[in-house]
């Protein structure tokens, strides 16, 4: 059995120290690992990256990013990331972790992912270069991370991603803005892999539940959706057969 | 001129909360009849105070509540079990 603990779009800067620490400290004894889903800063500034890792770093257990739309918005997603990798997080960008967790070898593939929009309602690599550049993106990195997924052989396969995989966990959001909170081709990334759980942020009116075409389930974390420090999955439960063990 | 509740309004506030100091893109704005109505949460009650006052400043003939909510950050008491 593994746990894990997962959170997005925390948005850290000075005005949050404190806020998630009482939570924090209690999470070793609930989860083996945090992953984060995005969004760790509000304008993606080193100083806020400095204040993320006061808040989140130091754990006593492994923590995972990817980073997300807001840690772009200064242009300095480099040092943001060398910032977080210096504390002892994790920042994946198109690659994986795998980590040793009660003899059990949990992977984890990350990318920020894109927008684009989902079956019926997306946009298409055609027209004008800005068109073909948005959509070109897109391809790319979700391109990124079914290389990523399909890299490793573990016992659980984490997606971790900001942008959302799929729309069922953008319930809550306006339909004219889903093309610019997830896109399809993660999805399919996500499906062409043997992915256990896929996590994602973004979407902070969305939903948290739902499920790729190809079946796995997918969570977003985002902080104002899940509405607590991070929320809980269980993988890789023993379950013990009661009539055998009977008999 | 008295300012109009109308969707130009609601573009230009929306477009103040991301652009700026603010970065808040999951603020709702709702028109009501005389008022206009801030939603959604932030992660402090500082960021709250500052997106209502700097709205105030900026339109101080509109009426504007701010029912805008912190988002709680407690532990959580129970684990989900995938399948
Ligand atoms: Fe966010
Ligand atoms: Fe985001």
């Amino acid at each position: 059995m593994i746990r894990i603990a997962a959170v997005g779009d925390v948005h850290v800067d000075k005005d949050v120290l404190g806020r998630f620490r009482p939570a924090l400290e209690e999470l070793p004894e609930r989860a083996d690992a945090l992953l984060i889903a995005g969004d760790l800063t509000r304008h993606g500034t080193v100083e806020e990256a400095r204040c993320f890792v006061t808040e989140f770093g130091g754990l006593g257990v492994p923590v995972v990013a990817v980073l997300g739309n807001h840690d772009h918005q200064s242009d300095q997603q480099a040092r943001v990331s060398d910032v977080l990798t210096e504390s002892g997080i994790t920042v994946l960008e198109g690659d994986t972790t795998v980590l040793e967790l009660h003899g059990h070898r949990l992977g984890i593939a990350g990318v920020k992912g894109f927008g684009g929009g989902f079956a019926g309602a997306s946009a298409s690599n055609f027209g004008e270069r800005e068109m073909k550049d948005f959509v070109g993106t897109t391809e790319v990195i979700a391109e990124r991370l079914e290389n990523a997924l399909k890299s490793i052989e573990v016992d659980a396969l984490v997606a971790l991603t900001h942008y959302a995989p799929v729309p069922d966990t953008l319930l809550g959001e306006p339909l004219e803005i889903y093309a610019f909170l997830g896109c399809y081709q993660l999805g399919r990334a996500i499906d062409a892999a043997p992915t256990a759980l896929a996590l994602h942020g973004h979407a902070h009116h969305g939903s948290e539940r739902g499920r790729t075409p190809g079946g796995v389930p997918v969570r977003n974390v985002a902080h104002p959706v899940i509405k607590q420090a991070y929320n809980v999955y269980q993988l890789l439960t023993e379950h013990v057969d009661a009539e055998l063990v009977a008999s | 001129m008295s300012t109009q509740l109308d969707e130009y309004l609601e573009a230009e506030i929306q477009s103040m909360l991301t652009d700026g100091r603010i970065a808040e893109l999951g603020i709702t704005v709702q028109r009501r009849e005389h008022l206009l109505v801030l939603g959604g949460e932030v992660e402090s009650g500082r960021r709250r105070d500052e997106i209502c006052r700097q709205i105030n400043e900026r339109f101080p003939d509109v009426h504007i509540v701010c029912d805008i909510g912190i988002t709680r950050a407690s532990a959580p008491s129970e684990v989900e079990e995938i399948s």
